[in-house]
C-alpha cells in the first residue's frame, strides 16, 4: 500500500538518510528501531513533508510522489491521507482538546462543525478522555496529551498514521496509557509507521521490525526474528545494550 | 505664575474639539501598522524570496531615521509633487485642497508599521515550530495554519509590545504639529493665542492625551489575558454576553421562521 523508494537526505553536508527503502502493507505495522542520528525521525518527517528529501519517491495506493520535487498539490494531499503524532505531542495551545482534534475535520477536510464536533467526541471517548474535551492542553498531563494527539490523528481516517517516538517524552507511568491507544489503533487495523525506543511494546505490536544505523536499513523482518535471531551484528549489539540499560533502569 | 481654571477649561474644551482628527491619526496609522506589521512580520520569517530581504532592508532604513525628520520630508515631497502627480492622472485637486493630515498619517502609519514588524517577528518566533507542524500535518495549508494556530498564539505574545507602540503613538500623534497639522495640542493652544495661558493650554493637552493613553491601554490589556482565564475579565465577560445574545437571537429568529411555517402549512390544510 505504502512503498518507499531510494530516500536519500542531507543536512548541509551530513548525510542522514542514504537510499532508504521500506514497504508497508494495509493496516500493518512497522517499527522502526536505531540509535540517536540514524535517521529514523527524518525519514517520518520527509514523508509528511516536514523536511524535503533530496531524492526518493513514495506510493500511497495510487498517488506518486517524488519527495524531491512534489508540487504543493501532492504534498497536501499525502498530508490529507496520512497523520502525524509528534514526540512532543503538538496539541494546539490556544484550541481545547475537542477544537483540536476537530481542526483537521473542519479546516482541511470541510466537513460541517456539528459532523466534526460529532467525531471529535467519539474519538475522545474512545480514547478515554471525554471528560477532559472542553480542557486546554496546557491544563493535561503529558499522557493525556498524547491520547490526544493520537485522537487527533485517527479522527482524519488516514490510510497511515506515522508516530515519531510517541512515548519518549513521557514519564514512565504515563507510557503505558498510551502504548495501550496504539494498541487501539493497530486494532482497528489503520497502518502505522511507529519510531520508537520502547523495545518490548514494538515487538508485541508490530508485524515488521526495521533496523536503522547510520541512515541506512541495516536489517529488516518479522519480530520475532530481528529480536531473537537477528542477523547482523550491528543489530545485535544494538538490541544488546537497549536491553541491558533499560533492565539497568528499572533495578 | 497664577494657574487661571477658566483658561484652563476652555483649553481643554478647545482641545477636545480637536479630539476626532487626534484618534484618526492614532487608530488609521494603528490599523495600517497591525495588518502591514504582521504581513511584512510573516514574510520575514517565512523568508519569503526578495519580499523578505526587501522588508529587512526597509525597515532597518527607516528605524534609523527620526520621525521628524521623516515628516518633514513626506511634507516637503508632498509639496513640490503632489500637483505634478495629480495632473499626470488626470485628478482636478490641487495640493491646497488636501487636508496635510494625510501626510501626518502617511508618517505615522509607516512608523508604527516597521515597529509592529518587529515585535510580530519576536512573538513569531515564540510560537514553537511544532505548531506549524502539527497543522500541516493534520492536512492545513500554510496561511490556514498561520491563521487559525499562529497568528492567534502569537496575540497574546505580542500584546504588551503592541501596547507599548500604541501608547507611543498616541504620544507621537503630536509630532505632526512640525507640519503644520492641526490635532488636540493645537487645539488646546488656541485659547492662549487670546490669553497667554500657555501653561493652562499644554497641561490641557497632556490631560487628553494621558486620558487616551490609560484608556487603550486598559482595552489592549484585554487581549493579554489567555483565553483560559478570560472568565474573570469585564470586558470578555461583556464580549461574551453580546455573542450570547446574538447566538440567543439566531436560534429566536429559526424558531420564529419554523413556527411561521407550521403556521403557513396549517393554513394550507385548512
Amino acid at each position: 500500500m505504502l512503498s518507499l523508494k531510494h530516500i536519500r537526505k542531507s543536512f548541509d553536508r551530513e548525510e542522514v538518510l542514504r537510499d532508504v527503502s521500506l514497504q508497508v502493507r494495509h493496516g500493518e505495522v512497522v517499527s522502526i528501531l536505531g540509535p540517536s542520528g540514524s535517521g529514523k525521525t527524518t525519514l517520518l518527517r520527509c514523508l509528511d513533508f516536514l523536511e524535503r528529501a533530496d531524492g526518493g519517491e513514495l506510493t500511497l495506493d495510487d498517488l506518486h510522489v517524488d519527495l524531491a520535487h512534489a508540487k504543493r498539490r501532492d504534498v497536501l494531499a499525502m498530508r490529507r491521507r496520512t497523520a502525524f503524532v509528534f514526540q512532543n505531542y503538538n496539541l494546539f495551545a490556544n484550541k481545547t482538546a475537542r477544537e483540536n482534534v476537530m481542526e483537521g475535520l473542519v479546516t482541511a477536510r470541510g466537513v460541517s462543525p456539528d459532523e466534526a464536533r460529532k467525531k471529535a467526541e467519539e474519538a475522545l471517548a474512545w480514547v478515554g478522555l471525554l471528560d477532559k474535551a472542553g480542557e486546554y492542553p496546557s491544563r493535561l498531563s503529558g499522557g493525556q496529551q498524547q491520547r490526544i494527539g493520537i485522537a487527533r490523528a485517527v479522527v482524519l481516517d488516514p490510510e497511515v498514521i506515522f508516530l515519531d517516538e510517541p512515548t519518549s517524552a513521557l514519564d514512565p507511568e504515563l507510557v503505558g496509557e498510551v502504548l495501550n491507544v496504539i494498541r487501539e489503533v493497530a486494532r482497528r487495523g489503520i497502518a502505522m509507521i511507529i519510531v520508537t525506543h520502547e523495545m518490548a511494546f514494538a515487538r508485541e505490536v508490530s508485524h515488521h521490525v526495521v533496523f536503522m544505523e547510520g541512515g541506512r536499513v541495516i536489517e529488516e523482518g518479522p519480530p520475532e526474528q530481528i529480536f531473537s535471531q537477528p542477523r547482523e551484528e550491528r543489530t545485535r549489539t544494538f538490541l544488546k545494550r537497549y536491553l541491558t540499560d533499560s533492565n539497568m533502569y528499572y533495578i | 505664575m497664577a494657574f487661571h481654571l477658566d483658561y484652563f477649561l476652555a483649553s481643554l474644551v478647545s482641545g477636545l474639539a480637536y479630539l476626532p482628527r487626534t484618534l484618526l491619526l492614532v487608530s488609521l496609522p494603528l490599523a495600517l501598522g497591525l495588518l502591514g506589521g504582521l504581513v511584512l512580520a510573516a514574510f520575514r520569517v517565512y523568508r519569503v524570496p526578495v519580499l523578505g530581504r526587501l522588508t529587512a532592508l526597509g525597515v532597518s532604513i527607516y528605524q534609523g531615521v527620526p520621525i521628524v525628520v521623516a515628516l518633514v520630508i513626506y511634507n516637503l515631497l508632498f509639496m513640490s509633487l503632489f500637483n505634478d502627480v495629480a495632473a499626470f492622472f488626470g485628478v482636478a485637486t490641487t495640493v491646497a485642497e488636501v487636508d496635510i493630515i494625510w501626510v501626518g498619517i502617511f508618517a505615522l502609519a509607516l512608523q508604527e508599521v516597521t515597529l509592529m514588524e518587529e515585535s510580530f517577528r519576536g512573538a513569531f518566533y515564540s510560537v514553537p515550530a511544532g505548531q506549524r507542524e502539527a497543522a500541516l500535518a493534520c492536512g492545513l495549508t500554510e496561511l490556514q495554519a498561520l491563521r487559525r494556530i499562529i497568528v492567534p498564539q502569537l496575540v497574546p505574545v505580542a500584546v504588551p509590545m503592541l501596547m507599548n507602540h500604541v501608547v507611543g503613538n498616541i504620544k507621537n500623534s503630536s509630532v505632526v504639529i512640525a507640519i503644520g497639522v492641526a490635532e488636540v495640542l493645537t487645539g488646546a493652544s488656541i485659547p492662549a493665542a487670546r490669553t497667554y495661558s500657555f501653561l493652562e493650554s499644554y497641561v490641557a493637552a497632556g490631560l487628553i492625551y494621558w486620558a487616551l493613553a490609560t484608556a487603550a491601554e486598559q482595552l489592549i490589556g484585554q487581549w493579554e489575558i489567555r483565553p483560559e482565564a478570560r472568565q474573570s475579565s469585564w470586558f470578555w465577560q461583556v464580549c461574551a454576553r453580546v455573542r450570547r445574545r446574538r447566538t440567543v437571537t439566531v436560534a429566536q429568529q429559526e424558531k420564529r421562521g419554523q413556527v411561521h411555517a407550521e403556521l403557513e402549512a396549517y393554513q394550507k390544510i385548512l
